[in-house]
């Protein structure tokens, strides 16, 4: 235990300094106690336990808060709105922990209780701190933990764009059109906050509509044929005439006309009317044609004088067509008793008969891929009906696109969908784009299916293999299952370890690989913020957005190769090559790259190694005029070793350069003589400093505004460093539990799609320990996330 | 067949031809006003918010009442006086820390149309509360295509959480139609003008089809089934995430089909060429989302808009006014004068931007007026001095008179600590949302 307790913390470097520093995500807290109970499993107090931790509550831990804090954290007239007095054991404050996470972080900084208060001696300070820690991270790892729950996950904007493409090759680009794609924990891939505002729902309605157009071609309409009759030139054999700008009938009576039809086929004799009733009955109008009845309609509108529009469908052949539409049932009521007559009249506005001729089939040569590929021979014949020929074509898309088998339910209604357009007279291709569209807003298709299951005896129950599937190929591939992904689940083989490994290695294999660099290692080092940094033009001239680019590409191409010839992850920090092209290679003055390639180009006898010394991160963590210490050092503490520092409080100063003076090194020395900066600052500025030869778009120097750079610091864990590579050697050599931890909770989050709450610490640990038994190789990491049990199991959103 | 005897009912049925021209009269709401008072145009809001708070000292006039004396930030409105109303000393209590610590700007964009305390979490359990905009398109959004319209010039933040712990969710979103959905804004002028007037070649397609409304409804009917069913299926946390979904269907159904029934062509527009899409220069960028939202009030599209001037704590630069530093760390200014006095030109740069769009509303007649006498335009931030962080004292102001309501414009000081939320709830009065309360409202706001 205690021999346990030692290795944990000569690993734990901010335990090392006077104070422990504190990560608001509740996950950062388990650095101590994680690396601990990994190397204790089961031998720790169980989290049922209570009993203990009430006595110590009620003994050690309420008398110091009765003390130092419900002075002012008491009641409904509470400071801050926090009252305390209401927790009366342990597990109130297990169940509370966002709150008691807040206090512990306060109470170790030293701003809580403040000056003004009662002071809290150093012992009580630890020992609230360190109760409250234990408390909130109780957990026992040798019994099921809870692997988590995930919500429902929408596909973001790069996920519907890599998925439409890998469905149907085409590329929908205005995806990239879509709103933004809220972030949480870091990545924009998390069910919580990926919201469906009715403004994106609109724009998948478009997208379907353009898409399905584009995967599936119809027909082109045939010409229009359009013929409006003048109202003054229609003649009645009785009971009617045109009177001003309309036709009225006043007693039975019809009109007749000739109509040259084009060709044979579906027209509609279109016809603007208003009737007047007597005794509620309406005008009815019988139109035939060649004397044959075709159609009947009553006029019913609110007054002579509002038409309404009538449809009357019609069959034509072609040829001289004689029309007739006849008023059948005129009443008349003579006024009575003081009511006024009554009169059953008919009014025409206007007529016109219109037609659509049959469109032609187009071309095969003219179809696209994904039409040929989806419809081969389906379509309807003499001998097979449009639905059954539809069944075979939404079979395949509907399946591929729900990432799972469509039901035979569900194909009915695709297939309904064809049948009503072709019955309002279109071809069976625009049925079936139809039909697509709707698969393509379907929620089916727009989330990440993951049905609930009941937890059957002590094991939280799997995902299905479709569902892994799924899960798989938006970790690595940020897009849909492909087909040998599915079949593999549609066989049940996924479960299969050796099946599993292999899969995930051909997908790593896989071009697609690298979207998983793009967005996951693009986040993770907030590569996408480059977009954003704009050097000065002036200071920086060799800078461009087209260097932004290939800075931004050598990064992803390192990371892609670490990961790709499954190196030991170290190797992010310390590798000694990297990629470039003859233009970057210019930029940071390496000699003997040719051509727009990229290539592996060894960094022996260039001042650079690792992530650390890419231009993308160093532009990326500075200011447009001049390199940020500061933020680089704050961007390892977040991004390298998983230990965010507290933000900045309220009203302090900015480097402030009227009052601040010398160099930049000098400004922060000034700053953190401020007490009140000082704890944070302690841990940033060496780390930042220590990358002062690399200026703000990361080019090398020696020298800044005259001065000679000085890198040279000492770490809070007490290590020495005077330049960047002794930096970076401490990170590697003396971090390195830290930085795995850490890449680990990042894949983790981006994995599944979820933030990580207390209860994975035991997934994290066992998937640290298997992996260090690898080497730490990049691909057995990604292996032990996928087969850990919050990647592969559906649990709860919490328990206690 | 086109002679004016046509009913409008007819004339729609007829669509693919008889459209075009008639439209902006026939759409515009120019009907004629008898009587003085307040006039019966529709009221429109609109709500403009700008981060990192003001540079107060030239935003605040030095003199009250309606003669005030127009402050150095404000100059450009020179014009517009007789619209403007100018509010010293409201407060957002909701953008407070409350014991939550840091995260001023996420709060206070969260709070900004809400008056609500966000709660703070970067992730799973988003709260916050209705914003105004959204009571009000609750009770007046079925009178316009669009019930509200949410625009602004970035998107929702790419990494990281956005301030200190607090969900990028609050910082990049004004509309909030309940207290854990945020309302995605549109950032690109091209797609709003799609929004607003259809896709181009769309226009006259569909005829003699089966219309293209109707091939959405099945489209459309048949993912509500799918919802319903699924449903059934999923655990109570994603029984949530599909209602979302359910609710963006019925509203979209309900757009599409009514856009589509209307059939706005861009012909209707005069003298406006459809944008496109999102320039380079920020400048053009802002004066192309201005006419959007000119655009839309004029064709009534809807009659409540929200518009970001950029995300809380935007970090922008402005290099093409002498401001090339990030505006956020311009705004903790530590007393600098230089950096001071670039902040005042920024805040004077977006003012310019505030004053093109009134520009753009008073050029339209309306009734016995103008376009800008029927708005209600509220302009502002939810932090008051960038440097302190503090949510007291705010800069707000208002442009237009609320169709007569406002009978004396001017700068109307309030004692310190007078909710923000009390202006608001005047505002819903004026457009008919007779509430009692909105967010920590303790009065109606009396002015003028």
């Amino acid at each position: 235990m205690n021999r346990a307790k030692q290795n944990a913390d000569s690993l734990m470097w901010l335990l090392t300094g006077r104070r422990r520093r504190v990560p608001p995500l509740g996950f950062g807290l388990l650095v101590g106690v994680g690396l601990w109970s990994l190397l204790a499993i089961g031998a720790r107090v169980c989290a049922s336990d209570w009993g203990t931790r009430d006595k110590e509550f009620s003994e050690q831990i309420l008398p110091v808060l009765t003390k130092s804090c419900f002075g002012c954290h008491a009641g409904a007239e509470a400071d801050g709105g926090l009252s305390l007095v209401y927790f009366k054991d342990a597990r109130g404050v297990f169940r509370e922990r966002s709150i008691w996470e807040k206090v512990a972080q306060r109470v170790e900084l030293g701003d809580m209780p403040p000056a003004e208060a009662d002071p809290l001696s150093v012992a009580d300070r630890k020992r609230i701190v360190e109760w409250i820690r234990t408390t909130l991270n109780d957990i026992d790892c040798g019994k099921t933990p809870n692997p988590g729950s995930v919500t429902l996950r929408r596909l973001n904007r790069f996920e519907y764009r890599n998925t439409i493409k890998d469905l149907f090759q085409i590329d929908y680009e205005p995806a990239t059109g879509f709103p933004g794609d809220d972030v949480g924990y870091g990545f924009d891939n998390i069910g919580d906050v990926l919201t469906l505002p009715p403004l994106l729902m609109e724009k998948y309605v478009r997208a379907a509509e353009e898409i399905s157009e584009r995967v599936i071609k119809a027909p082109d309409p045939g010409p229009v044929f359009e013929s409006p009759r003048k109202i003054q030139q229609l003649r009645a054999d009785s009971g009617g005439k045109a009177e001003g700008n309309r036709f009225v009938f006043f007693s039975n009576g019809k009109i007749q006309f000739e109509e040259q039809a084009p060709w044979t086929g579906r027209y509609t004799l279109d016809v603007g009317m208003a009737g007047s009733a007597a005794a509620g009955q309406y005008p009815k109008v019988v139109v035939t044609v060649d004397g044959k009845k075709a159609g009947e309609v009553t006029v019913e509108t609110e007054s002579p004088d509002k038409a309404k529009g009538f449809e009357i469908p019609l069959r034509l052949r072609t040829g001289k067509r004689s029309i007739e539409l006849a008023f059948v049932n005129d009443k008349y009521i003579e006024a009575k008793g003081g009511k006024s007559a009554q009169d059953t009249n008919l009014y025409i506005y206007d007529m016109k008969l219109r037609g659509q001729k049959p469109s032609e089939p187009t071309a095969e040569g003219g179809l696209p891929a994904s039409h040929r590929e989806l419809v081969r021979d389906a379509v309807p014949s003499a001998t097979r009906s449009p639905r059954d020929a539809a069944t075979e074509v939404l079979r395949k898309v509907a399946s591929r696109a729900y990432r799972r088998l469509v039901t035979e339910e569900e194909l009915r209604r695709l297939t309904d969908i064809v049948v009503a357009t072709m019955d309002e007279g279109e071809s069976y291709e625009s049925g079936l784009q139809v039909a697509i569209a709707a698969v393509l807003v379907s929620p089916n298709f727009l989330f990440k299916i993951e049905e609930a299951e009941e937890k059957r005896g002590q094991e939280f129950p799997l995902l299905s293999e479709f569902e892994l599937a799924t899960r798989l190929s938006y970790f690595l591939w940020s897009s849909t299952p492909d087909k040998e992904l599915l079949s593999a689940a549609a066989k049940k083989q996924l479960r299969d370890p050796v099946v599993l490994r292999r899969q995930m290695e051909r997908m790593i294999r896989d071009e697609r690989a690298r979207d998983f660099v793009r967005n996951f290692a693009g986040q993770w080092l907030t590569l996408r913020k480059l977009e954003t940094v704009v050097p000065n033009e002036n200071m920086f001239p060799t800078w461009n957005e087209e260097i932004r680019d290939l800075a931004r590409t050598e990064t992803y191409l390192f990371f892609l190769n670490v990961m790709r010839e499954n190196m030991n992850v170290m190797r992010l920090l310390d590798a000694d090559f990297t990629f470039l092209n003859e233009k970057l290679a210019r930029f940071y003055g390496v000699p003997g790259v040719e051509g727009d390639r990229f290539r592996k180009v060894s960094l022996k006898g260039q001042k650079r190694m690792g992530l650390l010394t890419h231009a993308s991160i160093l532009a990326v963590t500075s200011n447009p005029t001049r390199t940020s210490p500061v933020k680089r050092g704050k961007w390892i503490l977040d991004n390298i070793l998983g230990t965010p520092p507290p933000p900045a409080p309220a009203g302090v100063p900015e480097l402030e350069k009227g009052e601040l003076v010398g160099t930049l090194r000098q400004q922060l020395e000034q700053h953190r003589a401020n007490p009140a900066c000082a704890s944070c600052h302690k841990l940033m500025d060496p780390m930042g400093l220590a990358l002062e030869n690399y200026n703000a778009v990361g080019l090398w120097r020696t020298q800044d505004r005259g001065s000679d750079i000085d890198a040279s610091g000492e770490l809070p864990s007490g290590e020495k460093v005077r330049n960047p590579g002794d930096l970076i050697r401490v990170l590697r050599d003396n971090k390195s539990e830290r930085f795995l931890r850490t890449l680990t909770e990042k894949l983790m989050v981006y994995g599944i799609g979820r933030g990580l709450e207390y209860y994975d610490r035991c997934a994290i640990d066992k998937i640290l320990l298997r992996a260090s038994q690898q080497d730490n190789r990049f691909q057995d990491l990604m292996y032990e996330i996928i087969m850990s049990d919050p990647f592969q199991r559906k649990g709860l959103r919490e328990e206690l | 067949m086109k002679i004016p005897r046509l009913s409008r009912r007819t004339m729609l049925r007829g669509v693919g031809t008889a459209v075009g021209l008639p439209l902006l009269e026939a759409m515009l709401p120019t009907r004629s006003v008898l009587g003085a008072g307040p006039s019966d145009q529709p009221v429109r809001m609109l709500f403009m918010m700008v981060p990192n708070g003001i540079h107060m000292p030239t935003w605040t006039p030095s003199t009250e009442g309606p003669k005030f004396e127009l402050p150095q930030t404000l100059a450009s409105l020179e014009k517009h006086r007789a619209h403007l109303s100018v509010f010293t000393g409201l407060t957002l209590d909701g953008a407070r820390d409350h014991g939550d610590g840091p995260g001023d700007h996420a709060r206070s964009g969260a709070s900004f149309l809400t008056g609500a305390h966000p709660r703070k979490t970067d992730g799973a359990d988003i709260k916050n509360g209705v914003s105004i905009d959204q009571v009000a398109a609750q009770a007046i959004g079925h009178k316009t295509r669009f019930g509200s319209l949410e625009l602004g010039l970035e998107g929702s933040a790419q990494s990281g959480n956005c301030d200190s712990g607090y969900s990028c969710a609050y910082s990049s979103n004004l509309a909030w139609r309940n207290d854990s959905s945020p309302l995605a804004k549109e950032m690109d002028p091209s797609a709003v003008f799609e929004r607003l007037f259809g896709t181009p070649d769309k226009v006259s397609e569909g005829k003699n089809h089966q219309s293209r409304a109707g091939k959405r409804k099945s489209i459309l009917d048949y993912a509500l089934e799918d919802a319903n069913q699924l449903k059934r299926r999923l655990g109570v946390a994603d029984q949530r995430k599909l209602d979302e979904y359910l609710y963006a269907v019925r509203d979209v159904e309900n757009r599409l089909l009514k856009t589509d029934k209307l059939q706005i062509g861009e012909n209707g527009i005069p003298n406006y060429s459809r944008p496109a899409g999102v320039p380079r220069e920020w400048a053009e960028h802002c004066r192309l989302m201005m006419d959007m939202i000119a655009l839309a009030i004029r064709t009534d599209a809807s009659r409540v808009l929200t518009f970001m001037m950029a995300n809380e704590g935007s970090n922008r630069g402005y290099p093409e006014i002498g401001a090339p530093e990030s505006h956020h760390e311009l705004s903790h200014h530590g007393k600098s004068a230089e950096k001071q006095s670039k902040l005042q030109k920024i805040n004077t740069f977006h003012i310019q931007h505030l004053a093109y769009l009134a520009e753009q509303l008073a050029m339209v007649p309306e009734g016995n007026g103008t376009l800008l006498d029927n708005c209600m335009i509220i302009y502002g931030s939810g932090i008051s001095d960038g440097d302190r962080h503090n949510h007291d004292d705010l800069p707000i102001l208002m442009l237009g008179n609320a169709g007569g309501r406002i009978k004396k414009p001017g700068h109307w000081r309030f004692p310190n600590n007078t909710p923000l939320c009390n202006l608001y709830l005047w505002m819903l009065h004026q457009v008919g949302v007779k509430a009692d309360r909105f967010g920590d409202s303790s009065d109606l706001l009396k002015f003028g």
